[in-house]
């Protein structure tokens, strides 16, 4: 069983990843953007138990670091990914109000993609990375998070379907 | 909070936790094998990237044209004009000769000084949600780039070359928080120090309590020790404010970068630098305003008819 779902998981992973890296990044968006891989990663993570969010996390970090464009050393997206899709799935699982709903889940992710930058921001201090000014952080926070709240309603049917597919559940958000 | 927390889940938890606090420690001390991985993904990646920006490059030009509406609506109107297959041929064209203008100004640039430069095109922009401005160009240590290479744009610095893969290279922008360069105001040996802000706007600190720094000054790359990061006289921007504040030992001003960093395009990496050094010839001309023609009328009354 876990194999089928690491196996199906797995490309599933890498093709968002691609797509962020060879599509998304193309664009220079206005407020920062936004990355698709890590609301595919916190969709999966809100909707899923906390024992798959927290390997969710961990792999999808693992590709960020991979990402040329990761500002931080090799290990940092994978330990903020694993606590914010652990933190995020602990919080939402069981409770059909967050994860059996549409909005909670918009709601939650939002939530956790803005955790994340925070998250990034302590470690990178922590780390030593430079990380820019106190207007730009905050444009680039802000313009994630709106980009995201725009985002995760019109991606979040076909993301809750792959996952619906890969762990063989049967409600469709 | 409703999920029990079984004790597997925990212990997954820890022990992935501690992977990652592994990995950060190893990159830290400069563990080769992590650079490998990352350059190995940079490999796989880079030919997708490339296709994506060869795809994708109508869109971009699209979106790029519908967010600057209103700074070239009468040069939309003036397009309007023209018959259906013009446009067409027109928009197929418009990429390739950006690229060549730029390229051509970029090269004037580099061969001005005597650089020998590497021509390379931007593939893919930096993900913003690590705070950091950074661009891929096409070009890697297959082409002789090399880390911590100049990397000019058409109008001057566009940023230091951070990391080098075999066809493909990273580019930290001088937008980038980090980035640092040591600056000279032209025409003078007054030097400084330029960080990059985030923005198209950076922020000089001079390390002299004597210099005196006035809006409208040009500054230009001072150089570094065999030249890199830096080649000598390469136009970084110009003075917008300046900080008079009587606390400060030394002034500080704003500087606003020469680059665009919003349309790069082309860029080029100062593979080899001259033997001698450039001095301010690459200071930008200063634009020569249009002159406004005027017109005198001169009248002269005509003698009244007398009766």
């Amino acid at each position: 069983m876990l194999t089928r779902q690491i196996s199906l998981s797995a490309p599933i992973f890498l093709f968002i990843f691609l797509v962020q890296e060879a599509v998304v990044n193309q664009f220079k968006l206005p407020g920062g953007g936004f990355s698709l891989f890590v609301i595919f990663a916190l969709v999966w993570a809100v909707i899923s138990t906390p024992e798959i969010a927290a390997l969710t996390g961990f792999g999808a970090g693992i590709l960020m670091d991979m990402s040329q464009s990761a500002g931080g050393p090799v290990g940092q997206w994978t330990l903020i990914m694993i606590i914010i899709c652990y933190g995020v799935s602990y919080l939402s699982y069981g409770d059909g109000n967050i994860n059996g709903n549409p909005v909670g889940v918009v709601f939650f992710v939002v939530i956790a993609n803005l955790s994340t930058g925070l998250l990034f921001l302590a470690s990178s201090a922590l780390l030593g990375v430079t990380t820019g000014g106190f207007g730009q952080i905050l444009l680039t926070l802000l313009g994630n998070s709106l980009w995201t709240l725009a985002l995760t309603p019109i991606v979040l049917p076909a993301f809750s379907f792959l996952h619906n597919f890969v762990f063989e559940t049967r409600s469709v958000l | 909070m409703r999920y029990g927390g079984e004790g597997r889940t925990r212990l997954l938890l820890i022990i992935l936790i501690v992977t990652a606090l592994f990995l950060i420690t190893l990159d830290l001390r400069g563990v080769a094998v992590l650079d490998g991985a990352r350059q190995g993904t940079q490999t796989v990646l880079s030919p997708f990237q490339k296709a994506g920006n060869f795809i994708l490059t109508p869109v971009k030009n699209f979106v790029s044209d519908v967010t600057h509406l209103g700074r070239t609506r009468n040069q939309i109107e003036k397009l309007r004009a023209d018959n259906a297959k013009l446009k067409a041929d027109l928009l197929n064209r418009k990429n390739a000769d950006a690229q060549l203008k730029q390229l051509k100004s970029v090269l004037d640039l580099a061969g001005t000084a005597g650089y020998k430069v590497v021509n390379t095109r931007v593939i893919s922009q930096g993900s913003s949600q690590s705070f950091s401005q950074t661009v891929t160009i096409d070009s890697g240590s297959n082409a002789g780039i090399k880390k911590n290479m100049t990397v000019l744009s058409q109008s001057g610095i566009a940023g230091v070359v951070k990391d080098v893969y075999p066809t493909t290279a990273l580019v930290m922008l001088a937008t980038d928080p980090s980035f640092k360069i040591g600056v000279r105001i032209a025409g003078t040996q007054q030097i400084g120090i330029l960080s990059g802000r985030g923005s198209r706007s950076g922020s000089l600190q001079l390390l002299d309590n004597l210099t005196t720094v006035k809006v409208g000054d040009v500054l230009l790359a001072r150089g570094s020790v065999a030249n890199r990061p830096f080649v000598p006289g390469v136009p970084v921007g110009y003075v917008t404010a300046v900080d008079n504040s009587a606390g400060e030992i030394a002034q500080s001003g704003t500087v606003r970068y020469y680059t665009n960093f919003g349309g790069l395009g082309v860029l080029a990496v100062v593979v080899a630098a001259s033997s001698t050094n450039p001095g301010d010839a690459l200071v930008p001309p200063k634009p020569v305003p249009t002159p406004i023609p005027t017109v005198t009328v001169y009248v002269t009354p005509s003698p009244s008819p007398t009766k």
